[in-house]
């Protein structure tokens, strides 16, 4: 690809991570600044954000380390929390795993939540890999400044997880979700999503929202497959 | 210590993502497994939300005073109506705040 169109898709796949790597402000400063409260280096902190790079098993990371919890313990439970990753890594198998090496580890370590969320939507004749480096490149640059942001500022933020920034993220998912909401199988799909993703959490299950989100489709799986052979 | 649990954590993770990623690994997809795969945005996504929206606080709340709640139907009705993804975003995180902060002040 010539380096001017792939320069255009980087710019353009950042532009489109703009909204979500705000909307990670509140955690990225919040896992930055729990890292402090929690007797760690900054160097240690910013290393979390740097080399593990998720959000969820960041956070609950450092409060078990808060709290003297063992290495294996910290292990298994960041492994349940970040499962979500397999499924996305299924999902986006038939694009990524024709990329070479290079490309497919970097693509593999940027692939989070929200990457998945901007990326996944394009098949293999739309994929374009520098746009997909764009929104992940952006977004691992937002959350290590913000992370750095919360070392800094430390415990001057005031109740940080009380302002409502969370409500971004959500609103964020929700723009991206509800387009897709044409049919009944994938209504299907999210009302059982939902639902068991709010037991579940409600439950404080560590994989409540894989467990949800594969519920969730199992459900609109099954509604299709009824559907399409009627 | 912290840094060797860092190490494994950033090591678990990426396992996690890369997984599935290699063409080395001995799987083919299915029509069934791509269908079923076709669910994963609207499924993972909504669980994502679902917690955030209906649980602030760690409680249900159903009421029209959690503007959690408010505050992603008026994303929901805007996308819908404008396809504008963005716009419907800054405009609900906007009601959102403005609903909440009238809320805080009610006595």
């Amino acid at each position: 690809m010539p380096a001017s169109l792939a320069r255009t898709a980087y710019i353009q796949g950042s532009i489109a991570c703009i909204p979500l790597s705000l909307a990670v402000a509140p955690w990225g400063l919040l896992a930055g600044s729990m890292a402090i409260e929690a007797n760690l280096t900054p160097l240690q902190g910013q290393g979390l954000s740097a080399i593990v790079f998720a959000g969820a098993a960041q956070l609950v990371a450092i409060g078990m380390l808060k709290g003297g919890a063992n290495l294996f313990s910290i292990l298994l439970t960041t492994l349940l929390l970040t499962s979500q990753h397999l499924l996305y890594g299924l999902s986006m198998r038939p694009v990524l795993s024709e990329l070479p090496t290079r490309w497919r580890l970097t693509l593999g370590f940027l692939m989070t939540d929200e990457f998945f969320a901007l990326v996944s939507q394009y098949d293999r004749e739309q994929f374009n890999r520098w746009y997909a480096f764009g929104v992940g490149f952006t977004f691992y640059l937002a959350w290590n400044l913000f992370t750095l942001a919360g070392i800094v500022l430390g415990q001057n933020i005031p109740h940080l997880d009380k302002l409502g920034l969370d409500f971004s993220i959500a609103a964020t998912f929700v723009a991206l979700i509800a387009p897709t909401v044409r049919n009944l199988p994938t209504v299907v799909c999210v009302a059982v999503a939902l639902f068991c993703s709010v037991l579940f959490s409600y439950w404080k299950w560590e994989t409540a929202l894989v467990a949800a989100g594969l519920l969730g489709m199992a459900a609109g799986f099954i509604c299709q497959k009824c559907a399409g052979a009627r | 210590m912290v840094f060797v649990l860092i190490f494994a954590m950033g090591l678990l993770v990426f396992l996690n993502r890369y997984a599935f990623l290699e063409p080395r690994l001995p799987l083919r997809l299915s029509s069934n497994a791509r269908q079923f795969l076709g669910f994963a945005v609207p499924g993972m996504l909504t669980a994502i939300c679902g917690p955030i929206v209906f649980l602030p606080e760690h409680q249900l709340d159903l009421s029209p005073a959690n503007p959690y709640l408010l505050g992603s139907l008026l994303a929901v009705v805007l996308v819908l109506w404008t396809r504008n993804t963005l716009l419907s975003m800054l405009l609900s995180m906007g009601f959102f705040f403005v609903y909440r902060g009238w809320l805080n002040g009610l006595p």
